[in-house]
């Protein structure tokens, strides 16, 4: 019965709470920084570039005083994969390939533009994970909501709802353990009345209706729940405009000169990477 | 029925929420022929945009697309995961889903309810498919054919190829879930019959 137990194995990224400058920004800074590194990460070719971003992911982990072991945990899975796409790139070479040849050994010959295309795989994937897995180290769940709204307020000017982007986010945030919960006590539910999930004998077509009578339980409830809340919200008078925080982070010298740099850093590495070539 | 912005707003947290859970546990895959698996994981932002309009379906997309990027990037399990850490692939196409089911929703009217939510199940699940195939046809051609040992000119009939068998069949799936959920939604909600705060004039 080990697989009931769902709520054990959620886990998409974790706060780890520790007293650094990366720690100290406010959210908007950290959502800034995020998107300083991972929006270049998925729009550069360059293998040159795209190991800067992944140093600098590294650089903010140190300053963070977050393990790169933590946040790397997830790529020992991945190198299998890496090692094939290497043994192809390197065994068929690509057609029109006139990139000058590295190395040759008897038919397979290893030309700079495949030892490029090879490190621009697992150097993206590596930026993408040290971005993604630090943000999420640092900020915590509430600071998450706010930094969207903080980061979209300028688009609410015209009409975008940053404010019920956040509040769901928020919701959504406290829903997942509660959902979770929900989920448990459904299959539990129904495992009792003799269902066999995964396990069971049957075609996939019985496997797959086996799901039903979980699915539908499990998002009525956070459908019958998130009415509940809106009408206890909808009694207290909650309405998404001109609201005040119960947080407010004060925005010091070391916040503004963080949230430039985010923005030049960006934008010197999209420069960057248009001129160089690989 | 017209619902209030508080409402709409906290039902596409809920539906997020759920979407999170399918992501990170194993409800978001129905066991297939073959072993391979078909995704479910969209179903939740169907039923937002299908429930409280393309807004909430819209925002669930958000939600349901971060999630599969973060998780890409930090907890990764199959050999196309590095793929989805790009938020070209995993986040952009999931904006659409909602946007594409309450249309679909909306052709019909308010007539023949259910069979209007298995439609706009079945849209927005087809829609999910072929948009993320595409992006990855887009960003990432040269790596999957590298993975798969293929040549480059054949990844587009391949995707092709995955498109109409997963891709119908994922759809079906959409639509049966999305049918059956919204049906029993409705169900209830004209059952109870109470008065709700949230339906009176603000």
């Amino acid at each position: 019965m080990k697989n009931l137990e769902f709520f054990r194995r959620v886990s998409i990224g974790r706060y780890i709470d520790r007293d650094s400058p990366v720690h100290r920004l406010s959210p908007l800074g950290k959502y800034l920084w995020l998107l300083a590194l991972i929006v270049p990460a998925s729009l550069v070719r360059s293998a040159l570039m795209l190991a800067i971003i992944a140093a600098s992911a590294l650089a903010l982990a140190l300053l963070a005083r977050i393990k790169p072991g933590y946040l790397l945990k997830g790529f020992l899975p991945v190198l299998p994969l890496l090692g094939i796409a290497m043994a192809f790139q390197l065994i068929f070479t690509a057609s029109g390939d006139q990139s000058p040849v590295l190395v040759t050994l008897g038919p397979i010959t290893v030309t700079l533009r495949e030892v490029g295309s090879i490190a621009a795989l697992a150097l993206r994937f590596l930026a993408m994970m040290l971005s993604l897995g630090l943000f999420t180290s640092v900020i915590t769940e509430g600071d998450t909501a706010r930094g969207i709204e903080d980061l979209l307020a300028p688009l609410s000017y015209v009409g975008f709802p940053a404010h019920a982007l956040a509040l769901a986010v928020a919701v959504a945030f406290r829903f997942i353990p509660i959902v979770a919960g929900e989920l448990e006590s459904v299959v539990k539910a129904q495992a009792a009345r003799g269902s066999d999930f995964g396990a069971g004998k049957g075609g996939p077509i019985r496997k797959a209706r086996a799901y039903l009578p979980l699915i539908v339980p499990v998002t009525i409830r956070a459908l019958e729940r998130a009415e509940m809340l809106a009408e206890a919200m909808e009694a207290r008078c909650y309405r998404p405009k001109g609201r005040s925080r119960y947080v407010v982070h004060a925005s010091g010298t070391l916040d503004t000169v963080a949230r430039l740099g985010a923005i030049a850093y960006c934008a010197v590495l999209l420069i960057a990477a248009g001129r160089v070539a690989w | 029925m017209e619902h209030s912005p508080v409402k709409k707003i906290v039902t596409a947290g809920a539906l997020g929420a759920v979407s999170v859970i399918m992501a990170v546990t194993p409800l978001g895959f129905l066991p297939w022929f073959g072993g391979t698996s078909l995704t479910i994981m969209h179903i939740p932002v169907i039923i937002a945009a299908v429930l409280e309009g393309p807004v909430a379906g819209t925002i669930v997309g958000l939600i349901f697309g971060v999630t599969s990027m973060v998780k890409a990037a930090v907890a990764p399990i199959g050999p196309l995961d590095p793929l989805f850490t790009n938020p070209l692939v995993s986040v952009l196409p999931r904006l659409l889903i909602g946007v594409v089911s309450w249309s679909v929703y909306k052709l019909f009217r308010g007539k023949l309810s259910p069979l209007a939510a298995a439609a706009a199940g079945a849209f927005g699940g087809f829609t999910n498919t072929v948009l993320v195939l595409g992006m990855l046809g887009l960003t990432a051609a040269s790596q999957i054919a590298g993975t798969l040992g293929m040549d480059n000119a054949a990844i587009p009939a391949l995707l092709v190829g995955i498109a109409l068998s997963n891709g119908l069949v994922e759809a079906a799936a959409a639509a049966v879930f999305t049918g059956a959920i919204v049906s029993a939604w409705k169900g209830i909600e004209h059952a109870a019959g109470a008065s709700k705060l949230s339906k009176e004039e603000l």
